[in-house]
């Protein structure tokens, strides 16, 4: 356990994990009562929170809205990824790339006056925050396709649209998966921010601001387990799914 | 001696030359493969060539199926209808890498179907096709399954499947014998024999540095090597097998001919 390179069951690697984190939470329970919360009182606010159709209902918001990015960010990125390789179109794609320099705080006004509701404007700032990481990831791929993959499609007397078609829209279509999987985080960090700006129709990140506003700390730290659980939840059932559905990834 | 003719030329090179980063690698390489006739017998050409490594026979291979342009000459193949010369383009030829790769998101069937589906000739009776492959190259058992799946042995049949479902009647193969175990390259052989026989334009170009191997299953040698004071390889020595009564004889190896031929050879290289 204490060797590099070492293998350990699964067993072993639960039980150890377990043992680290009591530790910890021991750890962190002993420190003296200050304005960092225990873990005791995080958990009895965790309790209640997760009895509460307050929670749900909320979580619930968030998360069909970040379903709703997710799918509008993976339709545009496959869009301008896939037509990447026409060289008309590789300008575009590049430019989306280099828009995750881009601060969407200082653009708000600008997603303001273009939107007509403050659901439209978080969607649109989903988008826009999300789709230049995926193009990036998915770019990346294209990238570095291995030539052979070409030289068969060519080899086998496939067009060029063929070979597009067959190597990277068929051929990576797990790995955009992956790229999903992999970039989920980004949504769901970005959406407790993007909730903020218009509260009306709640969301985690609505009662986020709303505990932070009244220093309520053990409701904050209960709510960032809650949306931490989530999104390993999430990341889990993800991998889970590209797994099922492109079983070769597993080979 | 066993009776035989040439025919129609199949395959020629005229002039080939190749710069890559400003230097030249192959220099006015110029062959011709022929239609072999024998009575009686559908029998295709093995064609080999040969050369040590790094003379520049991998790029000769990747000019030959289309892969890569020369810069200089070119690389004409049959035209059957009307029966001419044109120059090749990719696709024309059945290329089997040196690495046998597939595609590692399909299966062993559905890489055989996108090949089927190339060749019009089996338009309708693509399953069937891919079937009767199988059970003849001892695959059936492993049609569902992903590259990843199979040994290196599979792997070449797949590829020289796939090629042939392609239905070209010419057929690279980059050093095929390559890392074989004596049994393993037995069956290659034999394979090998099996697809120059199935039909009498089938032509398989064998790039190897093997030589022994390589020879035991040509009808020609074309020698691939540098001339003193020259950049760049050509071919420096022809070797027509059937002339010397080397071709198609199953125990040719121990012919002191055949010796004589590998010593020949080697002293060319």
């Amino acid at each position: 356990m204490f060797r590099p390179f070492e293998k350990i069951s699964r067993t072993t690697v639960l039980i150890m994990v377990s043992i680290q984190v009591i530790v910890l939470l021991s750890i962190w329970q002993s420190f003296p009562a200050g304005l960092i919360p225990s873990p005791l009182r995080i958990g009895e606010a965790l309790g209640g929170l997760l009895a509460s159709s307050l929670l749900w209902d909320n979580v619930l918001v968030s998360l069909l809205l970040t379903l709703k990015a997710l799918f509008f960010s993976v339709v545009i990125t496959l869009l301008f990824s896939y037509l990447s390789v026409v060289p008309f179109f590789r300008p575009f794609a590049q430019f989306i790339v280099k828009c995750r320099y881009l601060t969407l705080t200082g653009l708000i006004f600008i997603f303001t006056l273009l939107t007509r509701d403050g659901s439209q404007l978080k969607l649109s700032l989903l988008v826009f925050g999300i789709v230049p990481f995926f193009t990036t990831s998915f770019m990346s791929v294209i990238v570095h396709t291995n030539a052979q993959e070409f030289e068969l499609c060519q080899t086998l007397g496939y067009g060029r649209w063929q070979s597009l078609y067959e190597v990277i829209i068929v051929g990576k279509a797990d790995q955009v998966f992956e790229i999903v999987r992999q970039n989920f985080a980004i949504a769901w960090m970005m959406i407790t921010m993007v909730e903020g700006l218009s509260m009306s129709e709640g969301g985690v990140g609505t009662l986020l601001i709303k505990y932070n506003k009244y220093n309520d700390l053990v409701h904050v730290m209960a709510l960032q387990a809650v949306i931490f659980g989530l999104g390993l939840f999430f990341d889990h059932l993800l991998g889970r799914l590209r797994h099922w559905l492109f079983p070769y990834v597993k080979l | 001696m066993t009776i035989y003719s040439k025919g129609e030329t199949l395959l020629q090179v005229k002039d080939l030359s190749l710069i890559y980063d400003n230097k030249c690698i192959l220099r006015d390489i110029n062959f011709s493969i022929e239609d072999i006739i024998r009575p009686g017998i559908q029998q295709g050409q093995v064609v080999s060539l040969i050369g040590r490594s790094g003379i520049g026979k991998t790029q000769l291979f990747r000019t030959l199926s289309g892969l890569q342009k020369p810069d200089r000459g070119q690389i004409l193949v049959r035209e059957s209808r009307p029966w001419s010369l044109r120059p090749v383009h990719a696709g024309d030829m059945g290329v089997i890498f040196q690495n046998y790769y597939q595609f590692g998101w399909r299966t062993v069937e559905q890489s055989l179907m996108l090949a089927a589906h190339q060749n019009k000739g089996l338009m309708g009776r693509e399953a069937e096709a891919i079937l009767e492959y199988a059970a003849q190259f001892d695959l059936s058992d492993v049609l569902k399954r992903y590259p990843r799946q199979l040994s290196g042995g599979q792997q070449q049949r797949v590829s020289i499947i796939q090629q042939l479902l392609k239905g070209s009647d010419f057929l690279l193969l980059d050093e095929p014998f390559s890392g074989l175990d004596v049994c393993v390259l037995d069956k290659v052989v034999n394979l090998l024999l099996k697809v120059s026989l199935s039909h009498e334009f089938k032509t398989l170009i064998i790039v190897s540095h093997d030589i022994v191997t390589t020879v035991a299953i040509s009808d020609t040698v074309f020698i691939l090597g540098k001339q003193d004071g020259v950049e760049g390889s050509t071919i420096v020595r022809s070797i027509d097998l059937m002339e010397r009564g080397l071709a198609w004889q199953p125990n040719v190896q121990e012919e002191k001919a055949f010796g004589e031929t590998i010593r020949e050879i080697k002293a060319c290289l």
